[in-house]
């Protein structure tokens, strides 16, 4: 069996591999301690930003309607969703239990969340996304994208640092 | 490769539960056809049939509302909101009076802000509904 950085030891509990690559244990070097701290900060983001708007389906469905992107149903249906998607994964980053599946995931929903709201500007439409309550709904286009790309960034370097070296996975 | 589609799948899988919960428990308080509810919303011809019944409110930004309105009706939206608020309720508003608001078109989005405004913020007890079509049915109507 191959061994990595992100798996326990063989002696630590014999778990079958598949299983053990769903936990990271901690490391105590510093830039483990660093990984660990920008993926609670951003997984708590994310935790804050899904309860916010489970909380409100509603005013959710409305703010997707405002892309006037997808079918209004559909659009129902995604607010119901997507807030307890973004719970989920904010907190398996912050637990670090299925933590690569909920960095892929939230790098997903970001890329995509980044082109809709591009797409709706070019398109003229004035939208608020809502995105964290009414904290952001008087934020400008500019600074909309700005916070989005550093969340985006934010998960692309928890994605590099999640990702075992190759000089690690030989060793 | 195989384990990051499995955890992403039970990521996936697992919001589902929550939002099924959520979805019984929003069943009678969201619309779930369409934007705007049926029961929300009125035609031309039913809202020009209510006469001096109705008070119109236009939604639409205070340019266009310059440029041509439904006769009566007071400008009413986001940018102004406080001001024109009072002055509504100072000079038009009764209680017994439905209250009609209209943005642009069908796919406008105003009318139903200052519709929900109107209900929510103001607590106003009239009976407030959209108009159809917004001011292109007005003017498609009045041709």
């Amino acid at each position: 069996m191959k061994q990595t950085p992100n798996l326990p030891s063989p002696s630590s509990g014999g778990q079958a591999a598949e299983e053990n690559s769903s936990f990271i244990p901690p490391s105590s070097s510093f830039r483990s301690i660093s990984w660990r701290v920008v993926a609670i900060l951003i997984g708590g983001l994310f935790v804050y930003a899904g309860v916010i708007k489970a909380l409100d389906p509603v005013v959710f469905a409305r703010d997707i309607g405002n892309y006037q992107m997808l079918p209004w149903p559909i659009g129902v249906w995604l607010a119901l969703y997507l807030p307890w998607l973004e719970i989920l994964c904010g907190l398996a980053l912050m637990t670090r239990i299925l933590y690569r599946g909920s960095v892929f995931i939230l790098t997903g929903l970001m890329s995509l969340f980044i082109i809709a709201t591009i797409v709706a500007n070019a398109r003229g439409l004035d939208i608020s996304c809502g995105c964290f309550g009414h904290a952001t709904k008087s934020l400008s286009f500019t600074w909309h994208l700005t916070l989005d790309f550093l969340l985006l960034g934010g998960l692309v370097l928890l994605w590099k640092g999640s990702t075992p070296r190759t000089d690690d996975r030989t060793s | 490769m195989k384990a990051l589609l499995r955890q992403s799948v039970v990521l996936l899988a697992l919001a589902l539960l929550p939002a099924a919960v959520e979805a019984l428990y929003f069943r009678d308080k969201i619309s779930w056809q369409s934007r705007v509810a049926d029961s929300d919303l009125v035609s031309v011809d039913v809202a020009r049939g209510w006469g001096t019944n109705a008070l119109w409110v236009d939604a639409r930004p205070t340019i266009e509302f310059e440029r041509d309105h439904v006769p009566g009706a007071i400008s009413l939206n986001e940018d102004r909101w406080s001001e024109a608020l009072s002055e509504f309720l100072g000079k038009q508003w009764s209680p017994e009076k439905k209250i009609v608001v209209y943005c642009s078109s069908q796919s406008c989005n105003l009318a139903e802000d200052v519709a929900r405004r109107l209900r929510e913020e103001a607590k106003l007890p009239n009976e407030i509904r959209i108009l159809n079509g917004g001011w292109e049915a007005w003017v498609a109507q009045k041709r």
